[in-house]
């Protein structure tokens, strides 16, 4: 690990994890996702939108396309599957379903499989797919049933099961009751054996009506608020995009763990991570000879003797004052034993109380778990409800797992948002908090800070409006992991050179150069000397002390018309101090500080501005 | 050299610090423990600060300044050096009462004319003295001007640790509730030779700060609660100089401070041979190996890096991985764009610190455009969306710099926002729209009253609020109790660690008063809502699912072993898992199924020559046996494993040896059958 760590390191401080302390997203997975994409490929998919929009199966691939990129990222053991139906040609295992093409087997998405992918957008790729596949006739059932088989065929352990249908046709056998009814036994089957089966419905002439078929087809929704059925057909990309990977992202919870009142008052709660800092994933080892993988092991042994050492036979140390300090392996965990695995509900306390600037890691989010304890989730949604209408957020000491210390959260409430197109944007519950303790706050020095006019602050004003932008969390991408897998993308698909990478958080200065204009000129104006230069470092100030005091003070006088008109123009802080004391003397003005701003408000004062 | 201060504890242990009121700590005991504790600070907090230890009352005699009878009973006991274990161990062992009395202002003579000889050419910040007595002694004043002008030219500041408060003369009668039990009124119960020696000391420290000397005067119940705490470890802040820039003309020089960031531990653990305690004994090796049948070392050299692009793995070596990897040009903090403050979400924020941003040292002009910037957003409710950058090394982040203006300063606040592949968009069921969790008015109304009570702000008649639980008052309780451990064992090494410390404990629960006010509205929840806890039957049905449908763990581990689609070590994991989940069924048919599985389990270690994982679960499960009540189990087992050993043909006669070495009946001794284990393993890889 030391090696590679060396060459992603990022700044010295958020780096070190606590053995096992950090919130890190991955919690002991069990087994694999799968991700069936069943995708509509008759030809209404094809129709392109008028002035040019994308057609339904374009939009479809190029969600599809993400996926499989998103997935290499964060998940690659996850499988994916992609599957036509409604096609001219068929393409399965053992070819006994007509009119299905499986493009892809349930499997891990690779380099080959996002070319494949590629190759089917646009036009280019309408042509490819009526060449290959073509449009035909619609066995739903069919193609259902070929997907259970795909499951059949997986060695590996599948955790969540997930299958998508992507189509506009609300009719899909166009009134043919045993295709119809075939499907729906199919569709029972596989949700039976745990498949959740979705419905993404894109937009049709005439709109796509849910009810008239596929509400039997798909997966009732958790909370049987119908909300899934509610939804609206998408008929944008980035719609789809959003709602293809608020379902795609399986929720895993860190811990369960119980939120405690009082003695005897215990609900069940989850805790999930909502955002981890992806990094670039660690290097793997492999013999040189035939770029095979290879397994690392580990031996602990005693060095005089060359035996392997058990771990009764090993004890753990500290030095403190010129002493080694001695434990036992399991003393060591029992130190950071404070209570068993918990939320303790401390207060509470009025939101402004909770301050920005105490922010000590990334927050975790908090939802019921009603399977677990009964009752759970309607304490936990009257608790939230009030909390958030008497604006309080709850302060608890957080234990999440077992031997670890103790640290204390804020326990914030979060309202349900869904956006126009019924999507949730904002789960219901709360958001955690980390508070920091004494030991994390630092002690600064806190410099002298002087503090700009009216008409500077005007001034900058306007530059800050010029530049606003609506911020998004998911705005940003990361350049460090986007050219990384650029680069490994380009080694594996044997490119010439990897694809440019747009760095998104670069700031585009020639268009923020062309939006200011002429404010940043007349702000430098207003704040800094003529011959003032942030960009090197003020040397002046050495040679004054050199002098030795004898050296000749140039006397420059300010008149009373240019003073007027710098407080006119706001550029009176541009003066030195040493300036204004003296204009302060020529008046006859008495200062009681020396500050700069004491100087200014003396002189505006007298002047009258 | 740097040298930050040099401080000498002088403390009287002669016979009168002994006495105490019935049910009290004596004088002695308090003193010492003020001793103990403020020692136990500087040797953790590893300061370069010099202590030494002067007693007096002493039986003997032992000091430079000892002439025929003056300077007697006064000792010097450790010189000026960096306060280690031993003094503490010195302090524990060594200090008791004694049965003399000395002056105590030749005990600080003693201290003074240490201190002056032994700094002597070296520089220090401060010169301290620390004096810890009860006053009994009678003391002459003469030479009482002659001291106070040694000290004030010397430089040597004076503390009074005294066993009752100072404060008498000024508050004259309040005694009762400015203090807790246990302490007595200083005027009344004082000796004449106490009032005495008390206005000598506030001469003394009078002379030497006329403002403010009585404030160095402690009694030893306030001092002792001040150092409770072990110190937290200061750090200096750096500063991190910049460029903050909006377009490609405006810069404003600014510095940066870290001002939040979590505290982690500054030591780690090292690992040492139990028997020697020495860590050079002790050596992890890693070997590197082919997933064949015959697991084929490679050596290091033969071994070169890979990503893995989802399915693909891709060789990239560290030059090629160098050559294109992002590269940026360093240092940086420019504005992306201005954005409203409330679109960038507290629950969002990133990183593990928060940055204050000032402007640059002593530059005027750089603190108004800062200013100018800190103000304009602060009125727009604002924020700054940057491009954060540490140095070139480090890689780019993107986030927001928060107006933040105090009455005596005032910066922005930077804090990391997240990149798109950080977030997770899960979805939750709709609480709101779901009948079957939808809380009553009556259950409302009580989560309402139970707010009400548990509220830890209070605002009092002149509106000034006070917080009950300031969480970033708290030290951080892990350090504290590492310390208090680390302390224990350092000065008593064979006892058990000690139990939390009672004020630490009580830091961290709910404030008395708030336990006291929500008792009935808590009362009231319990009545309202039901919570019930439901069975668990679920992992049964997963483990079904780990080992397919025919419940054969014993069988499918060893396949999926062959198989190698997972790792060993998951593989051992979830029969352990399943081992476990027998268990939890006391009935012999479940018993020896788990058997079955331990002896799988030992075998395929044993073959794939790795017997940690299995040694180690054995270990724990062994120590389980008795909490579990598993001992008819462990007797199983043992009988089961010593019957499988005796078909071993490697090693007959050595577990023959087991067997005889295990007592019948008893519990313990699966060491044996580790260590054997083990042997076993090191002869198949010698052959």
């Amino acid at each position: 690990m030391a090696e590679w760590n060396a060459f992603y390191h990022n700044e010295d401080e958020d780096e070190e994890q606590e053995e096992g302390e950090q919130t890190s997203g991955d919690y002991k997975v069990t087994g694999r996702d799968s991700l069936v994409f069943l995708v509509d490929a008759s030809k209404e998919m094809f129709i392109k939108g008028e002035d040019g929009e994308l057609s339904n199966f374009d939009m479809t691939m190029q969600v599809v396309r993400s996926v499989y990129t998103t997935k290499i990222i964060s998940s690659y053991r996850d499988l994916i599957a992609l599957v036509f139906y409604g096609t001219e040609q068929s393409k399965n295992p053992r070819n006994s379903f007509k009119h299905v093409y499986v493009y892809h087997d349930l499997d891990e998405p690779g380099a080959t499989r996002v070319r494949d992918l590629d190759a089917l957008l646009g036009d280019k790729g309408e042509k490819l797919a009526a060449e290959t596949m073509g449009s035909g006739e619609t066995s739903l059932g069919d193609a259902l049933w070929c997907c259970a088989n795909l499951y059949s065929d997986i060695k590996y352990r599948l955790s969540h099961k997930r299958l998508m249908i992507f189509t506009c046709r609300d009719d899909p056998h166009g009134g043919n009751s045993t295709k119809d009814r075939q499907a729906h036994t199919k569709a029972r089957d596989l949700k039976e054996t745990g498949v959740m089966i979705d419905l993404m419905h894109l937009m049709k002439p005439g709109g796509f009506d849910v009810s008239l078929y596929f509400r039997d087809i798909v997966s009732p929704a958790e909370d049987e608020s119908e909300l899934g059925l509610q939804l609206k057909p998408c008929d944008k990309l980035d719609d789809l995009r959003k709602r293809v990977l608020a379902k795609e992202q399986k929720k895993r919870s860190l811990a369960r763990i119980k939120l405690i009142l009082d003695e005897g008052i215990n609900m069940a709660v989850g805790l999930y991570a909502t955002a981890v800092t992806a990094r670039k994933p660690g290097a793997v080892k492999l013999y040189r000879e035939t770029n095979e993988q290879v397994r690392s092991k580990t031996r602990t042994f005693q060095t005089q003797t060359g035996s392997l050492l058990l771990p009764s036979e090993i004890k753990k140390a500290q030095v403190y004052g010129k002493k080694k300090i001695v434990m036992e392996r399991d003393e060591v965990d029992a130190i950071k034993k404070f209570d068993d695995p918990g939320l303790y509900l401390i207060g509470f306390k009025p939101m402004e109380k909770l301050k920005l600037h105490h922010h000590i890691r990334p927050a975790i989010f908090l939802y019921p778990e009603d399977d677990q304890v009964k009752g759970s989730a309607c304490l936990f949604s009257a608790l939230l409800k009030k909390c958030s209408e008497k604006n309080v957020f709850a302060v608890c000491r957080c234990t999440p797992r077992r031997n670890i210390p103790p640290r204390f959260v804020a326990l914030v409430p979060q309202k349900e948002e869904v956006d126009d197109g019924k999507v949730q944007t904002k789960p219901p519950g709360f958001n955690v908090i980390f508070l920091p303790y004494a030991d994390d706050i630092r002690n600064l020095d806190i410099p002298h800070c002087p503090i700009a006019s009216p008409i500077q602050v005007n001034k900058m004003k306007e530059i800050v409006s010029k530049l606003r932008f609506k911020y998004r969390s998911d705005a940003f991408e990361n350049p460090v992991i986007q050219q990384h897998y650029r680069n490994l993308e380009a080694l594996a698909l044997d490119m010439v050179a990897p694809e440019e990478t747009d760095d998104l958080i670069m700031p585009k200065v020639e268009q923020m150069d062309i939006r200011l204009g002429p404010l940043i000129d007349e702000f430098k104006n207003m704040v800094y000397p003529f011959n003032y230069n942030p960009d090197v470092k003020p040397a002046a100030k050495r040679k004054t002390d050199d002098g030795g005091g004898s050296e000749k003070k140039p006397k420059v006088e300010v008149s009373e018309e240019e003073l007027k008109n710098h407080m006119k123009n706001g550029t009176i802080g541009k003066l030195t101090v040493p300036l204004l004391k003296d204009a302060c003397k020529q008046f006859g003005i008495r200062v009681a500080g020396s500050k700069k701003q004491e100087l200014i408000d003396a002189l505006v004062a007298h002047l009258g501005s | 050299d740097f040298r930050a201060s040099a401080l000498v504890l002088c403390m009287d242990v002669g016979f009168s610090m002994s006495n105490s009121a019935p049910g009290d700590e004596s004088h002695f005991d308090l003193a010492k423990k003020i001793i103990q504790k403020f020692v136990q600070r500087q040797v953790f907090a590893e300061t370069k600060e010099e202590l030494a230890l002067v007693l007096f009352g002493t039986d003997s005699t032992k000091n430079p300044l000892h002439r025929d009878d003056q300077y007697q009973n006064i000792i010097v006991h450790r010189h000026l050096m960096v306060a280690d274990f031993e003094l503490l161990e010195e302090i524990e062992n060594q200090i008791h009462p004694e049965s003399q009395q000395a002056d105590w202002l030749d005990a600080l003579v003693v201290c003074m004319d240490l201190l002056q000889t032994e700094t002597k050419g070296k520089k220090y910040d401060r010169l301290n003295i620390a004096l810890l007595t009860n006053f009994s002694t009678a003391s002459s004043s003469d030479n009482l001007d002659i001291i106070i002008g040694n000290l004030k030219k010397a430089g040597i500041t004076l503390q009074f640790f005294l066993p009752f408060p100072l404060d008498e003369d000024e508050q004259g009668g309040e005694d009762g509730d400015s203090r807790g039990p246990g302490h007595q009124g200083a005027g009344k119960g004082l000796s004449s030779e106490q009032q005495n020696a008390l206005s000598m000391m506030k001469h003394i420290m009078l002379s030497l700060d006329e403002e403010e000397g009585l404030d160095e005067v402690y009694s030893f119940r306030n001092a002792l609660q001040e150092l409770h705490m072990f110190k937290r470890i200061e750090t200096r802040p750096m500063a991190w100089p910049c460029l903050l820039t909006i377009g490609s003309s405006l810069s404003i020089r600014i510095v940066g401070y870290k001002a939040v960031t979590e505290e982690k531990r500054k030591k780690t653990w090292m690992t040492i041979d139990a028997q020697s305690h020495q860590s050079e004994d002790v050596k992890k090796e890693t070997v590197y190996c082919l997933d064949d049948d015959n697991e084929t070392e490679v050596q290091k050299d033969n071994i070169i890096q890979g990503f893995r692009y989802g399915s693909d793995i891709v060789p990239f070596s560290k030059v090629d991985q160098e050559q294109m990897k992002y590269k940026h040009d360093g240092k940086c903090f420019a504005v992306l764009g201005f954005s409203k403050r409330n679109l960038v979400q507290r629950h969002l924020f990133m990183g593990n610190q928060v940055l204050k941003i000032f402007a640059a040292k002593d530059d005027e002009h750089a603190g108004i455009a800062l200013s100018a910037l800190i103000r304009a957003l602060d009125e727009l409710k604002m924020v700054a969306v940057v491009r954060y950058a540490y140095n070139r090394s480090s890689n780019p982040q993107v986030g927001a710099a928060f107006p933040f203006i105090k009455k005596n300063y005032e910066c922005l606040m930077y804090v990391q926002l997240p990149f798109t592949e950080d977030l997770r968009q899960f979805t939750f069921p709709s609480l709101e729209n779901n009948k079957k969790v939808t809380p009553s008015e009556t259950q409302l109304s009580a989560v309402d009253s139970l707010i009400d009570s548990m509220m830890l702000v209070e605002e009092d008649e002149n509106g000034e609020t006070d917080d009950l639980f300031r969480v970033h008052h708290i030290p951080n309780p892990d350090f504290q109790r590492l310390f208090q451990c680390l302390h224990h064992r350092a000065v008593n090494p064979s006892a058990p660690l000690p139990p939390i410390e009672p004020w630490l404990k009580a830091a961290l629960e709910r404030p008395e008063v708030i336990s006291e006010r929500c008792r009935a509205p808590l009362e009231q929840i319990k009545k309202n809502f039901p919570l019930t806890e439901v069975e668990k039957k679920k992992p049964l049905k997963t483990s079904a699912q780990i080992y397919g449908k025919d419940v054969d763990p014993a069988r499918d581990f060893c396949t999926l072993v062959r198989q190698k689609s997972l790792p060993f070590g998951e593989v051992c994991q979830q029969l352990t898992q399943r081992i476990e989940q027998l268990l939890s069924n006391k009935n012999t048919q479940y018993y020896m199924k788990s058997i079955t599985c331990i002896q799988a389990f030992r075998e395929q270690s044993v073959k794939l020559e790795n017997a940690e994982l299995y040694n180690s679960y054995i270990q724990s499960l062994k120590s389980s046996v008795p909490s579990r009540g598993l001992e008819v189990f462990w007797d199983l087992l043992r009988q089961g494993m010593i019957r499988l050993l005796t078909s071993f043909l490697v090693a007959e006669e050595k577990e023959e040896e087991a067997m005889a070495a295990s007592p019948a009946g008893d519990v313990g001794d699966v060491d044996d059958l580790v260590c054997f284990h083990i042997t076993v393993i090191c002869s198949i890889r010698i052959f």
